[in-house]
């Protein structure tokens, strides 16, 4: 039992509730004493007292999700939310029993290197007998082309998560590997960074390992890796795109060790070397880190129907022109049948005993283990080689036993049978007190020059089974304690090694140029038509029933594109079919509805994520969530109320953008995308209000001028009645008026200029013709004949100006292809040829 | 046999393709009967980078690149080679079946080692019942190995039809099986996914058959094709070529190119190219029997 007089209060109330784990628990021993590694925190816990806790954890949850730790991009709908939970609790593991610890996992990967050069290379396992071919042939890792594609003492290993537990009698236990896309690395960063943010004074002095350090070895072994001695190797970290799970993690990476986040499309291979397409040409890449699968990433040789991955890599990799981190055919080494025979590879490959002793298994090739096996189904979880399945036995009833023991005798060398695994319990906040909860964690293993380096830390996850959730969960930041206090190391101001690369200018990706395009050209279009949309749903407020008078409302819905439906007769039945109407653009189903704009937002935001600065995320982030938030349809005052916060967000994350982006050629083609859009929108409206319109007059002249933003500037400017041609000045020709075409033009022209010429050449290039094309006719109206446009609507001067709104437009509409020829034109797909028989 | 073989593939595209990447194996490899005295791929347009090796199961591959913006890609690959004639197996004793299958699966020596790839999966086989049930006729209990696998191999010749226009490359085996018509690829990977499924070792044979004109008529040049065949492990004779499309084992008349687990591991041409819309291919093979050099001599003569 504890002591109660031996803890201060709030670490009594803590501990009292607390009913360790049946096995082997973290926090407490088998006396009910408190374990060494738990003292400097729970004397922090104390001082911050129970209540504390709970905000604190709250306060972490908040940082995550506004990180975005989303597992599954594609969660844009209103789905439960899936991001992970942190535990404020850290688990601290003391330092001399981390360093076994330590040891072990960096054997483990020296010993996966090893094997993997053997196998796809001299395969002396199989020639002694170590370990039988078919094992290796049947697990879809083992990749035939690969082999023989890495000289002799190459690293096929560079990066290794391994997932390990402590067992019900507290030894540790290695529970699988991850090597293809070894991901994990990026969240244990992260838990580190936010707990160290929600919990400032326990993480300041506190006792641990930092994990700087070794993301500066990450840094420094990817420099190294470099097939050519150049002093600033390029290095790119390959994603498979934002709809793939892991892309937060890839860009939080990319970001952290200054690389450059490409996806396949990016690269290409010429001259057997691998090349990533920029505004400015090509530019060689020396080492990529990998975040695609191996079968994924070359179409020729790997899997012919992949879009993810890049033609002829397999190829570039064997002359020498690139080095993959990790090599192509790693996906061997994650072979669950590899186990049974570790003990045995580690003495034949490096003469050493297994340090850390993995998860007993047992392979049903050998005679011996499969009758074993079949005797206790129920007991053991099954995997298939091929099919690479998971089956617990434990789940079947007797008819499905019998079934999957018939199969495996029928082809036992493709069978792999593993004992249950239940990690040891280590204690979790519950949101009141602490509970014992089976906790694994997966560490890091980068390649150093004679070795392997582990990361001082892990990530934690509660899991009953040892089996890392990919949706979901709780996850743990896991101290190894350090003698003495360590100085906090901002991590986020490291010095850049040497493996910088410039990540905008002529080295912009064409792909991300194209996305930060449409991102600007998507958010300004969900910014006007929130403006249309607010302004609609003010006069429904404001005139209840007798909305069906307003003739606003009428061009409104013109101007936003919706048809009316079906109307019931009399006043009410007319203001219920225009809410219905306005309030169906937050349907999720309504093509051009705002959810579908903002889903065009995100999917362009989300693909250049390493582009925009971690505020202006946070910013799309929150709008993300409000949107999610909102009903479908909401009311008409909830909805106004939420277009008013959405129009504000949108300004932060433009102003983000322009704050801290580089004014760059990235920046460039956001800011060009943001008013090809304003652009086209104000000549939509003005052509509405002046020239289409049944309804003219002085409320839709407000109308146009609250919706794009200038009724304050017009009041100031004239003070008087409104006007329609003070109105058109202000919007069409004021060059100083930031909201008139004449400004936006200008600045388009600008920074149309200003963009890179792929080729020299002494003709204006489409783009720039267009713009000019655009200002002359601007410039060259008949202010006057537009002046005699008036309240009555003089047939000739609506006439001139319906001309010249169409005349602007045109070159604008084609504006988007123009850029697009010149500048995104390389992201042409690749395609496969026809095979003959 | 000596034989000049000629085997050109040509692609035309609609648009321009500016970028292609490819890999060949169409080079014949050697084996314990072929001798490959002359044997050269020539790209049009020139390729940037070309690199010939060696693959995993030892075939000869070309890796190549065309930089060039190209509309027509043309492939040709000529070879000479001398295929010697088989030894008989007439009455060769062969052991059981079911032995065999033991054999492969305990024994740690060498050759038997390198069989058991041959007994997994591949791309294009999956063994299953249905093959297995299929093969079982021929089967029976402690029949040598040899004597079932002539019999395998004449059932599907007299079973299944010869229907070039019934499968494509993705036709699946089941389909094959079920309405029992293909071509000499889908004879082939159904023959291998019969063996595999009871155990066997077998493997994937690409290359040419010399076809004879009829009676009296000449040989046409260029209208032979590729060839498609299996190859069965046998411990104690090593392993031995079948031909089910043609009730055949393989003899002079069968050039082999490259071997595989299936025709995934040894498709003789593939690419991935950037540009050029849509395209055609047009392929066109000749096996030219060559004299050997002291009839050409009497000849001259």
């Amino acid at each position: 039992m504890i002591e109660p007089t031996s803890f201060p209060p709030a670490v009594h109330d803590l501990l009292s509730d607390y009913a360790p784990g049946s096995g082997w628990d973290e926090l407490l021993d088998a006396d009910g004493k408190v374990r060494p590694a738990w003292e400097y925190l729970l004397a922090q816990l104390d001082a911050l007292g129970l209540g504390e806790l709970q905000a604190r954890h709250e306060e972490t949850q908040r940082l995550l999700r506004e990180n975005g730790v989303t597992f599954n991009a594609h969660e844009d709908g209103r789905a439960a939310s899936r991001a992970w939970t942190l535990d404020p609790i850290p688990l601290p593991i003391l330092g001399d029993e981390w360093a076994q610890l330590e040891a072990g996992l960096a054997q483990r990967s020296r010993l996966l290197n090893r094997l993997a050069a053997d196998l796809y290379g001299a395969r002396t396992v199989f020639r002694r007998g170590v370990l039988p071919p078919e094992l290796v042939h049947a697990h879809p890792g083992f990749l035939h082309a690969a082999w023989g594609a890495l000289p002799a003492g190459a690293r096929w290993l560079v990066f290794h998560a391994i997932d390990f537990a402590r067992d019900e009698q507290g030894r540790w236990l290695v529970l699988g590997d991850r090597a293809q896309a070894p991901s994990g690395a990026g969240y244990a960063l992260e838990n580190r960074i936010t707990l160290a943010r929600a919990l400032p004074t326990v993480y300041r002095e506190a006792p641990l390992k930092r994990l700087a350090s070794f993301l500066e070895t990450e840094r420094v072994t990817l420099a190294r890796l470099a097939p050519r001695h150049v002093d600033k190797p390029n290095v790119v970290l390959l994603t498979p795109g934002p709809a793939s799970q892991g892309y937060f993690e890839h860009a939080y990476l990319a970001n952290y060790l200054s690389l450059s986040l490409v996806q396949g499309e990016d690269l290409v291979v010429r001259d057997g070397k691998v090349s990533l397409k920029t505004l400015g040409g090509l530019q060689p890449i020396d080492v990529i880190l990998r975040r695609v699968t191996d079968g994924w990433c070359d179409p020729l040789e790997l899997r012919g129907d992949s879009m993810l991955g890049v033609p002829g890599l397999l190829a570039a990799v064997r002359e020498g022109g690139v080095v993959l981190a990790n090599a192509l055919g790693i996906g061997a080494i994650e072979n669950p049948g590899l186990v049974p025979f570790l003990p045995a590879l580690c003495r034949e490959l490096l003469g050493e005993e297994l340090l850390l002793q993995p998860v007993k298994s047992y392979w049903c090739g050998d005679g011996e283990s499969l009758e074993a096996v079949l005797d206790r189904l129920d007991s053991l979880v099954i995997h298939q080689l091929t099919e690479q399945t998971i089956t617990d036995g434990l789940h079947l009833d007797a008819a499905a036993r019998a079934t999957l023991a018939a199969r495996i005798r029928s082809a036992p060398h493709l069978y792999v049978a593993q004992e249950h695994v239940r990690p040891a319990h280590a204690p979790v906040w519950d949101g009141r007190k602490l509970v014992a909860q089976p906790v694994m964690m997966r560490g890091f293993c980068v390649a150093e020059e004679d070795g392997y380096r582990v990361m001082p830390g892990a990530l934690g996850a509660v899991s009953p089974d040892g089996r890392m959730a990919v949706q979901g969960g709780t996850t743990k930041d896991v101290w190894v304690l350090a003698e003495s206090a360590q100085p906090h190391v901002s991590l986020l101001r490291q010095a850049h090694g040497p493996i910088v690369v410039t990540r905008d200018g002529a080295d912009l990706p064409s792909r991300v140029a194209d996305n930060l395009f449409w991102l600007g050209r998507y958010g300004e279009r969900y910014d006007s038509r929130a403006r249309l949309l607010r302004e609609a749903l003010l006069r429904l407020l404001e005139r209840g029933e007798g909305a069906g008078e307003d003739g606003c409302l009428e061009d409104l819905l013109i101007a936003l594109g919706i048809e009316l439906g079906s109307v019931d007769a009399g006043p009410r039945g007319r203001y219920l079919a225009l809410r219905r109407a306005f309030l169906g653009v937050f349907d999720e189903q309504n093509d051009g509805g705002l959810r579908e704009i903002f889903a065009g937002m995100l999917r362009n935001g989300r693909a250049v994520r390493d582009h925009l600065g971690d505020e202006s995320f946070r910013v799309l982030n929150r709008l993300r969530e409000s949107l999610r938030d909102l009903p479908s349809p909401p009311s008409a005052s909830a909805g106004r109320k939420a277009l008013e916060e959405h129009l504000t967000l949108l300004t932060a994350f433009f102003g983000l953008c322009n704050e801290t982006m580089p004014h760059h050629y990235g920046w460039r083609f956001l800011d060009i995308g943001r008013f090809v859009e304003r652009v086209l929108s104000t000549l939509t409206m003005l052509e509405l209000v002046f020239v289409k319109t049944e309804h003219p007059g002085v409320p839709l002249w407000e109308v146009m001028l609250a919706t794009t933003d200038n009724l304050t500037a017009y009041r100031r400017r004239y003070r008087s009645a409104l006007h329609p041609s003070a109105i058109l000045d202000l919007l069409l020709f004021d060059e100083d008026n930031p909201r008139s075409v004449g400004y936006l033009l200008r600045r388009l022209r600008r920074q149309i200029e200003r963009l890179p010429h792929p080729k020299a050449t002494p003709y204006r290039s489409a783009e720039e013709r267009l713009i000019l094309e655009a200002q002359t006719t601007l410039a060259l109206a008949d202010i006057a004949t537009l002046a005699e446009v008036t309240a009555d609507g003089d047939p000739k001067g609506q006439r001139a100006l319906g001309k010249l709104l169409r005349r602007l437009r045109a070159p604008l509409a084609e504006l988007s292809e123009a850029l697009s020829n010149s500048h995104f034109s390389h992201s042409e797909k690749p395609r496969q040829l026809i095979e003959m028989i | 046999m000596n034989y000049q073989i000629t085997h050109r593939t040509t692609y035309r595209y609609y648009g321009r393709v500016s970028l292609c990447h490819n890999e060949a194996r169409l080079l014949p490899r050697e084996t314990s009967r072929q001798f490959v005295e002359e044997s050269a791929l020539e790209v049009l347009p020139a390729p940037a980078l070309r690199r010939e090796r060696t693959d995993f199961f030892g075939n000869r591959v070309v890796n190549f690149s065309v930089q060039d913006i190209h509309q027509t890609l043309e492939v040709t690959a000529r070879s000479r080679v001398t295929v010697a004639p088989r030894p008989s197996l007439t009455d060769t004793p062969s052991p059981g079946w079911e032995e065999v299958v033991c054999l492969v699966r305990d024994l740690p020596e060498l050759g038997a080692m390198e069989a058991r790839q041959y007994t997994l999966e591949s791309p294009f086989i999956r063994p299953n019942a249905a093959l297995a049930a299929y093969a079982r006729p021929s089967f029976t209990a402690g029949r040598p190995l040899l004597e079932a696998v002539l019999e395998l191999n004449r059932r599907i010749f007299k079973e299944f039809t010869y229907d070039p226009q019934f499968s494509t490359l993705a036709t699946p085996l089941s389909q094959v099986l079920e309405e029992r018509r293909g071509v000499c690829q889908d004879f082939a990977h159904l023959a291998i996914g019969c063996l595999r499924s009871l155990g066997l070792p077998a493997r994937y044979v690409s290359g040419y058959l010399e076809t004879l004109p009829p009676p009296g008529q000449p040989r046409l040049v260029g209208a032979d094709a590729s060839h498609a065949w299996l190859s069965v492990f046998i411990p104690g004779l090593g392993w031995i070529d079948l031909d089910p499309t043609n009730d055949l084992l393989p003899d002079e008349r069968h050039v082999t190119l490259a071997w595989g687990r299936d025709y995934a591991d040894v498709a003789p041409l593939k690419g991935v190219m950037i540009g050029g819309g849509s395209h055609a291919l047009e392929v066109s093979v000749d096996v030219m029997p060559l004299l050997p050099p002291a009839e050409a001599d009497d000849e001259a003569a």
